[in-house]
């Protein structure tokens, strides 16, 4: 990959909503994670019932008028839980992305741009993250830290955070040499002004397509620890952990199994059809599509 | 290339060493004792208790189990499972061993050319409606998780259709679903990315010249295009091997196959930490050496990646 | 050995498979969720391993169905007044699964095995604790119990140091004392040495465990060839192997068997009964002080709609529990009130005690394992809207939640405890008697304590259970706990399969399975 082909290829709006309006997985993605923030936002708002709301003697509910969707094992209202469980997917996902783009952003630059002792320090740690199978190290950090949200975030970032700093320090490795940046070391600019002024901006546009890619693998990845039972907890929803509720009665009544998946389902893809848009027009590599 | 190889083995040796600082670290720092599991809710035998903690050594201080535990793990002792009484790690993981690297190998060997065959169709129809169909296809196939796929599928297939077995191991039959769930989403990945990297191909100057040569489109395919696409994409099956091993936590959770995904969620709710660490241990020296065989066989083939830079 | 788990397990165990399944006496298959931790009747101590072990080891007394005790490797016991002596004599024509008989001498070995220091004895040395002798065994002085005299090779008299009028009906897995001379010290991993109906055949780690119809048990050769015990982990791929004929009888967790049981398919191969398993909610008065007024108590009991939690969290698969015992357990009480569920009655206790509509109330956590994650939700959802009382839910650990359980350390839980032998003591004695190490909401009565100290020494059945309903009675006018239904044991059987069900213990009696 050359230098030049790092020059973010969007330098303005107009250049980048033409683009975006022909990108027909930019468009759908975008309506469907715009259409899942919004009722994450307004999820106390519009889920018809309290999340926790038990009703024992109407439990698995068939869909009704009353409860759309029908009732899970305690009569609870299952699409008011599918909402709020929108919240707490998200909640999960832009934690995780929140903290893993610091930390990965800050840790990858310094690595990338003084180089040495720091940067082998750094680049250590993230190839010992590395060896371990993803996942895997995520169940064993939630196992230690008993179930619950913040523990899904935590050992959902210690996963994920390497491979943010990874792209970064390549990304300002790449730049290290460019002539503004020697210019800049020139004139006696400090480090830190460096740092957040020339560099920063240019690696912005690859650290987004990455993140919105990364969406959709965070949040599967909490569905599946709290499909293990180590993720979110009770009374509060996740989807993976309403799936695996649900799969009790498949049989019978599958309603709850098959909305928390098709939800899940469908915010994964839109997360991911948005990150590809993204990527289409923010990445100049690819010209095509 | 073999000093290449061998420089990147040693190099394995500290993170490996690290993996093991960490796992044992982890396993002890986790809340839930393991000689609670050994008694039971029925028993608050004090005596007996202190007999476990000392019979496994868990009343010695942390460092000098961590010393213990190292110098088994020299010489190819990884100590005793807390949950099976008197049964060797080595053992209990004995069998698990022969089954979850064949379960993610299969899947791999599925996912590669099925992927590859997908990704090209899709590449060479681009903007088409086959194109797009299959894009919507493969995006679902990684967003749609895969133990909601594997509870839908076993009971379609085997238990309203009665088609195949609902789990266990030791038979083709019985391998079909897992291995077809667990090959859907790295399928659909590689699919994706040769899709990518053949239309970067095909633009290519080289490409062009073949076809202004007049060479058949289907030999400029083959013999050029192709093979170019396959070289990047040998990088990605590492990311997709560990993604299948992880896969096989939950496949063999709920296919019941005695591998050692499904040992690793026992062992790790039952607080076994011996078989815990040996599991995670064997995980990540497989995909380290995965990747590590990716990297030399990358040079090979591609020579013009210099080996040994970063 | 190692070969003979694996290499051979595998290789000959298939064979073997092959070989019996020509036999014409069908394998029964059946599910266990996890690899028992030990078949050795010394070291047993947990519930899978006992799943497995009770068709291979027996005791002096068995226990039926209804609770009732039985003779088994003995035929008869006498005791002296005060519950110091006992005297068996033994079932003569008994056979190890060796081939050798069964005599005194085996009984005395069972009891110095569980009692040697290193042996890392479970559950059963429990029951050894009043025997004379058994402190000097255990701190190594001596080589022999004392307290055992073998009178003939058919009696055994058993000395106490202090009485113990339960020990006949102690569920002991006797085992045959020539077994290390003739396997060795990892016998356990070849044989079993028992004398029960059924023997140890392979055990496949992770995969199943298989025991063999023992031809020669003294009770008759069983029906079936065998039993193959399953190990499957997650509930719902068991019930999907059950539909797709993999299993006859399937065993089924709580969540999933609550959904099964109204359905109407499965109407006719439901086999359920009620467990022998007390259930209760701790309230720890050192942890949070509200507890301390017994009207706070009464009003956590007032606050729960039992009829509603019978039929909604468990399908109707529950009994009412007013007490602490359960029916077909020896000392049960049929005439205690019952207890009910009135939300205002409830209000009022909470205000005379100084919190009307919960204000003031500090909030609490309600502290369960997963497997009752469900409950929990509901409990607190409960207690918020009856008493308006801010209730959390905390799933912990299993293994921790016990730790912290018998440290007195969870203020707020709702927990169970099972039967070991079928007598109202094991309930009494251990969950509600202040000094037991099980007693973990710590609610303590001196009262109720001497009633239960006076019941041991009595070795007069009829007046002893008088003594339990005495002290059941205390327990429940102090609100000491509000008990919570008893539940079931629930399992699905093909409808080809008869003459096995499900009993308040476990599994019943495999003998006389027949499949059609």
């Amino acid at each position: 990959m050359s230098a030049t082909a790092l020059e973010p290829a969007v330098r303005t709006k107009s250049d980048f909503w033409p683009k975006f309006r022909r990108n027909r997985n930019a468009i759908a993605g975008s309506i469907i994670v715009a259409f899942v923030v919004l009722v994450a936002i307004f999820a106390r708002v519009i889920a018809p019932y309290e999340y926790d709301e038990t009703d024992i003697l109407f439990t698995w509910a068939h869909p009704s008028a009353e409860h759309l969707l029908g009732t899970d094992a305690l009569g609870r209202d299952i699409l008011s839980r599918l909402i709020v469980g929108a919240q707490v997917s998200l909640t999960v996902a832009f934690a995780v992305l929140g903290i893993t783009l610091t930390i990965g952003i800050t840790l990858g630059m310094i690595a990338g741009y003084f180089g040495g002792r720091l940067d082998a320090a750094i680049m250590r740690t993230v190839d010992i993250i590395f060896a371990f199978p993803e996942i895997i190290f995520a169940i064993l950090l939630a196992s230690i830290m008993g179930p619950g949200i913040l523990t899904v975030i935590v050992s959902l970032s210690v996963v994920w955070w390497p491979g943010i700093a990874r792209l970064t320090r390549s990304l300002v490795l790449q730049l290290r040499t460019e002539l503004y940046v020697d210019a800049a070391i020139a004139s006696g600019t400090p480090p830190f002004t460096i740092l957040l002024r020339h560099l920063l901006p240019n690696i912005v546009a690859p650290l987004i397509v990455r993140a919105s890619i990364g969406v959709g693998f965070i949040i599967m990845a909490e569905a599946t620890l709290s499909f293990l039972g180590i993720g979110v907890q009770e009374p509060r929803p996740s989807w993976g952990g309403m799936i695996r509720d649900g799969i009790v009665s498949l049989r019978t009544e599958p309603y709850l199994a098959l909305s928390a998946s098709t939800a899940l389902g469908l915010t994964i893809i839109g997360f991911n059809l948005f990150g590809d848009g993204l990527r289409d027009i923010l990445d100049p590599r690819i010209k095509d599509r | 290339m073999l000093s290449y190889a061998l420089r990147r083995l040693l190099g394995l040796v500290p993170v490996l060493m690290a993996v093991v600082v960490l796992t044992f670290a982890t396993n002890h720092l986790t809340p839930g004792d393991p000689v609670g599991v050994m008694l039971g809710d029925q028993s608050a035998n004090k005596v007996l208790e202190a007999k476990l903690r000392s019979e496994y050594g868990l009343d010695q201080p942390i460092w000098r189990q961590f010393v213990k535990y190292v110098s088994g793990l020299a010489v190819g002792d990884l100590g005793l499972s807390y949950r099976i009484v008197g049964a060797k790690v080595t053992d209990v993981i004995g069998d698990g061993l022969k089954i979850s690297p064949v379960l993610a190998l299969a899947a791999t060997a599925i996912a590669v050319p099925l992927g590859l065959v997908v990704g090209v169709f899709a590449a060479l129809r681009r903007n088409t409606l086959a194109d797009t169909g299959v894009i919507l296809a493969l995006t679902m196939g990684i967003s749609i998780p895969n133990f909601a796929m594997a509870a839908y599928l076993m009971y379609l297939f085997a238990v309203k259709l009665a088609w195949l077995p609902v789990a266990g191991w030791g038979s083709i039959a019985q391998a079909v679903m897992p291995v077809g769930i667990l090959a859907i989403a790295p399928a659909a990945y590689i699919a994706r990315l040769s899709r990518t990297y053949m239309l970067e191909v095909l633009q290519q100057d080289y490409i062009r010249t073949a076809r202004a040569k007049g060479l058949r489109e289907r030999l400029v395919i083959y013999r050029h295009a192709l093979r170019n696409t396959l070289v990047p994409l040998l990088t990605t099956i590492g990311i997709i091997f560990g993604g299948l091993l992880s896969g096989t936590f939950v496949i063999e959770t709920v296919f019941n196959i005695p591998g050692l995904g499904r040992l690793a969620i026992q062992s790790i709710f039952a607080r076994d930490y011996p078989v815990t660490m040996a599991i995670v241990l064997l995980f990540t020296c497989f995909y380290s050496l995965i990747n590590l065989i990716i990297d030399v066989l990358y040079g090979v083939i591609d020579p013009r990646i210099r080996l040994g830079t970063r | 050995m190692r070969k003979s788990w694996y290499g051979i397990g595998l290789a000959v165990g298939a064979l073997m498979a092959a070989v019996s399944a020509a036999n014409a006496q069908p394998v029964f298959k059946t599910n266990i969720i996890a690899d028992p931790a030990m078949l050795d009747p010394i070291t047993y101590s947990e519930i899978i391993a006992g799943r497995i072990m009770d068709k291979v080891y027996e005791g002096f007394s068995a226990n039926t169905a209804e609770g009732k005790i039985v003779p088994a490797l003995a035929t008869e016991w006498k005791g002296n007044e005060n519950g110091t002596v006992w005297r068996f004599t033994l079932r003569k024509g008994v056979k190890f699964h060796s081939g050798r008989e069964f005599t005194a001498k085996d009984v005395k070995y069972t009891f110095e095995q569980l009692l040697t220091p290193g042996n890392k004895a479970g559950l059963n040395s429990d029951y050894l604790v009043s025997v004379a002798g058994t402190k000097e065994m255990k701190g190594g002085s001596a080589k022999e119990l004392a307290g055992v005299k073998i009178i003939d090779p058919h009696t055994i008299e058993v000395n106490f140091a202090t009485p113990d009028v339960l020990f006949p009906i102690y569920p002991f897995y006797l085992m045959d004392s020539g077994v290390v001379a003739e396997h060795g010290p990892d016998w356990v991993t070849k044989v079993s040495s028992g004398t029960g109906p059924f023997k140890f055949n392979s055990w496949r780690r992770g995969v199943e465990v298989k025991i063999d119809a023992h031809k020669d048990y003294w009770g008759g050769a069983p029906t079936i060839g065998g039993v193959q015990f399953l190990i499957v982990p997650a509930g719902d791929t068991a019930l999907s192997m059950y539909e797709a004929n993999e299993l006859h009888f399937a065993l089924l967790p709580d969540n999933l068997a609550r959904r099964l049981i109204n359905d109407a398919k499965y109407k006719d191969q439901i086999v359920q009964s009620p467990r022998a398993q007390i259930n209760y909610m701790g309230m720890n008065q050192n942890l949070y002080a509200p507890f301390k007024d017994k009207r706070v108590r009464e009003a956590v009991s007032l606050a729960l709609d039992r009829p509603a939690m019978m039929k909604g969290l468990w399908g109707g698969a529950a009994l009412p529990l007013n007490g602490q015992v359960t029916p077909g357990v020896a000392g049960y009480s049929a005439g205690l009130p019952e207890l009910k569920y009135d939300p205002a009655r409830a209000k009022q206790l909470l205000a005379e005690a100084g919190y009307p509509d919960g204000k003031g109330l500090p909030p609490i956590e309600i502290q369960s394992t997963e497997p009752s994650k469900d409950e929990l939700a509901y409990y607190a959802n409960q207690f918020k809207r009856v008493l308006g009382w801010d209730v959390t839910v905390k799933v912990a650990e299993r293994a921790t939640h016990i730790r912290q359980m018998n440290a007195g350390e969870v203020a707020f839980f709702p927990w169970g405890w099972t039967a070991g032998y079928p007598d109202a003591m094991y309930f009494l004695s251990q969950v509600w008697y202040s000094k037991s190490p099980y007693n973990r909401s710590r609610w303590s009565n001196a009262e109720f304590d001497k009633v239960i100290d006076k019941a041991r020494t009595t070795s007069n059945a009829d007046e002893r259970y008088k003594l339990y309903n005495e002290a059941e009675k205390i327990l429940m006018a102090d609100w000491g706990t509000a008990p919570l239904p008893i539940l079931s044991n629930i399992a699905l059987r093909k409808p080809n399969v008869k003459n096995v069900t499900m009993t308040p213990f476990g599994y019943s009696e495999f003998n006389k399975i027949t499949i059609n």
